[in-house]
């Protein structure tokens, strides 16, 4: 999986590509836990991202732990197969999706 | 052991005094009346005698004054007479009368006046009259007021006067007058005067004096008008005549005694001059109308009475006080060995069996009732002993039964056999002594269900230990071997090797394959089962029975095969069922079994066995249940899955055995028609990839199931899914099984672009689709993270199944691509 970063002031874009599962997390994991200081807007861009895993939705659920205090996360460009896990899962009531 | 005033003893002796005091009571006052009416009687004799004689004489004696007055008077009556000759003719007949009666004092004649011999205008009264030994003449006047002329000359009869004190004779007198008549010129009646006869009775009082009478008593004469005329002196004492009244007492009040409305004689209760209350006799003396009285003191009078009551009751206090003592030792006699008896029965109902009976000699009831306690102490003692024999024994048969029932599987949750294509239900009701029926159910894999029913023979804790060996026996071979018949054989072997106890089984087992219905199974001397058919029909299945196990080592059963149809339930018993007896000695039968099957139409299987369970309580009604009962319903549902045969054939890859593959489809080919032909070419293939378990090697598996996948062109998204599942499956044994390796078969059927993973690994049990599905509803706050990766692999794949083979977890999920 490819993560690609981009700061704007206090706006951080994390755009994923690949896949987010068991083996990938972590890596993702690296990027988001401790290193939200400051930043007001979270964005997940999963344009590119095949699937998510549940140890993919549990960094995704930390993520949003951390920004519910401090701004607001988004996760965007979410494909159908995706939302359906968020469906299932209800993490759609958790997240906010554009 | 103080005296207890509600004791036996005590109750027993008041009643039985109150009842002794209620008759001399009765004896006493009726002695009492008796004895007075006999002392009443015997006075009255005694009033008689005394009496009698005395009224003879006293009326002997004035008859004849009365006789001597009215001859005199006769005469007198005749002729004129000359004072001479009157005086001579007193002279002479008090002289004659005084011969007769000594009594007579005087005789007296008095004449109206004129009519006498001297004074031919003037009164005339002479008189003859006795004193000191010499009779004398006596000239008397101013008669004619005195009572005893007067009265005789009204009267014109002679009569008896009241005794007075005379004026010539100076003692106590009784006076007999006659009125004198004379004829005068006309021939007429003319009273010329009165005759009286003066009789002394003074010697009345020395009479009454000497007259005995019994108890103190004595003797009374009273005139006509009740004026005593004769009393001993003792009783004078001083008083007039006229104050020496006799008075009757009736109730509280005294009045004079009148006899004139009286019996001639009588007894009455009085008093004499003022004296102390007597009983007094009186008889009428008919000669002068006087009263002759006996009089006795009544306290001298009731002395006999009253000796004799007190007799009485000194005999009845004695006689009593005696009666007391008896009794009193009599119910002590009673009382005593009960209130022993009493305490050793409450030492023995506080538990103390060891407690002295208190021996009671002799033969009464008493010592009967003892010895019959002190029987019944032992009695009881053995039978206690018994009683503790007999439930340690039945402890250990409820013991046994719990082990059994506990043994069994209860529900198909506890087997983990549950899926939508059958439901199941057992049912075993124990009878009171253990029995070694059972039941079992278990699946050889995901689509083969293997269903028990089995009945060892005899009865108690043998039977049951016997049985949970069979089912074990039979369970494991049944599992591994996965063939009834095989299973059978096997376990048959082993029971019979060592069945020392000559004991056997009874078995029927079938395998159901859940997608067919197809049945295979084997019957060792079991009833046939019976199946209702989805339209309601029953019928029992063709079963051909065979030698029971455990009889023979070398038994070898047959196969036997049976189709259920969607919609069937398949009812395994045992002879519990159709060999249950009502009291009039019928059977349940299997022809009540078929129609008790056919009532529960449409039931699930639960309720199936519930309503041969009714019909057979409603059939048996009161009789004891002498046989385990057990039954065991299973539906089939069918499936909705397509079905495939399934042939497996494992090679050794390094040979390169191509021809051994090779003839492996051809045989199975072969005899197909060229639709099956067609169903073979799409038939499963399978794929086999071993892994470390290290987290890495998931893009490895990952890896090998696109690569199988890739070819059949399935949706993107399923491929996804799958990868995620894989993901998630596989995350799981790399963090909680503890397993070194894992085995992942892919099979897929291109035909329907179906796919089965199958991921098989050596780590510790653990089953996956048992964990609690996550509330994926709450908000953000109250969510946990966890149990959401196997929470998805339920919710993408068609089906996840999970067992536990061996020493491996098995975990399958399909998934149309």
């Amino acid at each position: 999986m490819q993560i690609t970063k981009t700061t704007e002031n206090d706006k951080l874009t994390l755009a994923l590509e690949g896949r987010l599962d068991t083996l990938t997390a972590p890596l993702l994991e690296a990027e988001v836990v401790g290193k939200l200081d400051g930043v007001k807007t979270l964005v997940f861009d999963f344009q590119n991202l095949a699937y998510v895993s549940s140890a993919g939705l549990r960094i995704l659920f930390m993520a949003q732990k951390v920004m519910s205090k401090q701004g607001q996360m988004i996760v965007k460009n979410v494909n159908s197969d995706i939302n359906d896990i968020f469906k299932v899962t209800g993490f759609s009531n958790i997240l906010t999706i554009e | 052991m103080g005296f207890n005033f509600r004791g036996l003893a005590f109750k027993q002796s008041m009643m039985i005094l109150a009842a002794i005091t209620v008759v001399f009571g009765l004896i006493f006052a009726i002695m009492g009346q008796k004895t007075q009416d006999i002392l009443n009687k015997i006075t009255i004799e005694n009033g008689e005698e005394t009496s009698r004689a005395n009224v003879n004489y006293i009326d002997k004696l004035f008859n004849s004054g009365k006789l001597v007055g009215d001859d005199i008077a006769e005469t007198m009556g005749k002729r004129r007479m000359s004072k001479a000759d009157l005086d001579t003719f007193l002279l002479h007949s008090l002289t004659n009368a005084r011969n007769l009666i000594p009594q007579i004092v005087a005789v007296v004649l008095a004449y109206e006046p004129g009519m006498g011999p001297e004074t031919p205008k003037g009164e005339f009264m002479r008189l003859a009259r006795f004193t000191e030994n010499e009779i004398r003449l006596v000239t008397g006047a101013n008669y004619q007021d005195k009572e005893w002329y007067s009265s005789t000359k009204e009267g014109k009869t002679s009569r008896w006067q009241e005794p007075f004190i005379g004026e010539f004779v100076p003692e106590p007198i009784a006076v007999y007058t006659v009125p004198i008549f004379q004829k005068d010129k006309n021939g007429d009646d003319v009273l010329a005067g009165v005759l009286a006869i003066d009789m002394s009775i003074e010697f009345l009082k020395d009479e009454i004096a000497t007259i005995p009478v019994s108890n103190g008593g004595y003797a009374l004469i009273t005139s006509e008008n009740n004026v005593a005329v004769a009393y001993p002196k003792s009783i004078a004492q001083g008083k007039r005549n006229r104050e020496i009244a006799v008075k009757e007492i009736r109730g509280n009040s005294t009045i004079d005694f009148d006899r004139k409305n009286r019996d001639p004689s009588g007894l009455f209760m009085g008093t004499v001059a003022g004296g102390e209350e007597s009983a007094v006799y009186y008889t009428k003396i008919n000669s002068n109308n006087w009263t002759f009285m006996v009089v006795w003191p009544v306290q001298k009078f009731l002395q006999d009475q009253r000796d004799t009551r007190k007799l009485f009751l000194i005999l009845a206090l004695g006689g009593y006080g005696v009666i007391l003592v008896i009794i009193l030792l009599i119910s002590f006699r009673v009382a005593k060995p009960l209130k022993e008896l009493v305490f050793a029965a409450k030492k023995l109902g506080g538990g103390n069996f060891d407690v002295d009976i208190p021996k009671v000699s002799g033969r009464d009831e008493v010592a009967e009732f003892a010895t019959a306690f002190s029987n019944m102490l032992s009695t009881l003692k053995a039978h206690i002993e018994k009683e503790k024999d007999m439930k340690r024994i039945e402890r250990e048969l409820d013991l046994a039964r719990n082990i059994q029932l506990s043994m069994l599987p209860g529900a198909e949750r506890d087997e983990n056999s549950e899926d939508d294509r059958h439901e199941l239900a057992p049912f075993l009701l124990p009878a009171k002594e253990v029995g070694g029926d059972f039941y079992d159910f278990f699946k050889i894999d995901n689509d083969h269900l293997c269903v028990v029913v089995g009945d060892v023979s005899g009865k108690g804790v043998a039977a049951a230990l016997f049985m949970m060996v069979a089912r074990i026996i039979l369970r494991t071979m049944s599992k591994n071997l996965k063939s009834v018949v095989d299973a059978f054989n096997k376990t048959n072997y082993a029971l019979a090797k060592r069945n020392n106890l000559m004991m056997f089984v009874t078995v029927w087992a079938g395998i159901i394959d859940l997608r067919t219905g197809h049945v295979e199974f084997a019957s060792a001397g079991h009833n046939p089962p019976a199946v209702r058919h989805e339209d309601g029909s029953v019928e029992f299945i063709p079963s051909r029975s065979e030698l029971v196990m455990a009889a023979m080592e070398d038994t070898v059963y047959t196969k036997q095969t049976y189709d259920l149809k969607k919609g069937d339930t398949l009812f395994l018993y045992t002879d519990g069922v159709t060999e249950a007896t009502n009291d009039k000695d019928e059977l349940f039968g299997n022809d009540r079994l078929l129609d008790a099957l056919k009532r529960g139409g449409r039931q699930n299987t639960s309720d199936t066995c519930a309503q041969v369970k009714r019909e057979l309580d409603g059939f048996v009604q009161k009789a004891p249940q002498f046989d385990d009962i057990t039954m065991l319903a299973v539906k089939f549902n069918g499936s909705d899955e397509p079905v495939w045969e399934r042939y497996e054939k494992t090679v050794n890859v390094a040979e390169n055995d191509k021809g051994v593959l090779k003839s492996f489809v051809q045989d199975i080919l072969t005899p197909m028609d060229g639709a099956k032909k067609m169903q073979m070419k799409d038939a499963w293939e399978r794929y086999e990839k071993i892994v470390d378990v290290v987290p890495e090697n998931q893009d490895i598996l990952t890896a090998f199931v696109e690569g199988i996948l890739a070819p059949m062109e399935g949706s993107m998204k399923s491929q996804m899914q799958i990868n995620i599942a894989i993901d998630e499956i596989y995350s799981n044994i790399v963090k909680f099984s503890g397993a070194s390796e894992v085995t992942l078969i892919v099979e897929v059927r291109k035909a329907t672009l179906s796919a089965r993973l199958t991921f098989i690994d050596n780590g510790k049990p653990y089953d996956p689709i048992k964990q609690a599905d996550p509330d994926v509803t709450l908000p953000l706050e109250e969510r946990e993270i966890g149990g959401l990766g196997i929470f998805i692999v339920k919710k993408t794949m068609d089906s996840v199944c999970y067992r536990r083979n061996g020493d491996k977890n098995e975990l399958a999920i399909t998934k149309t691509l």
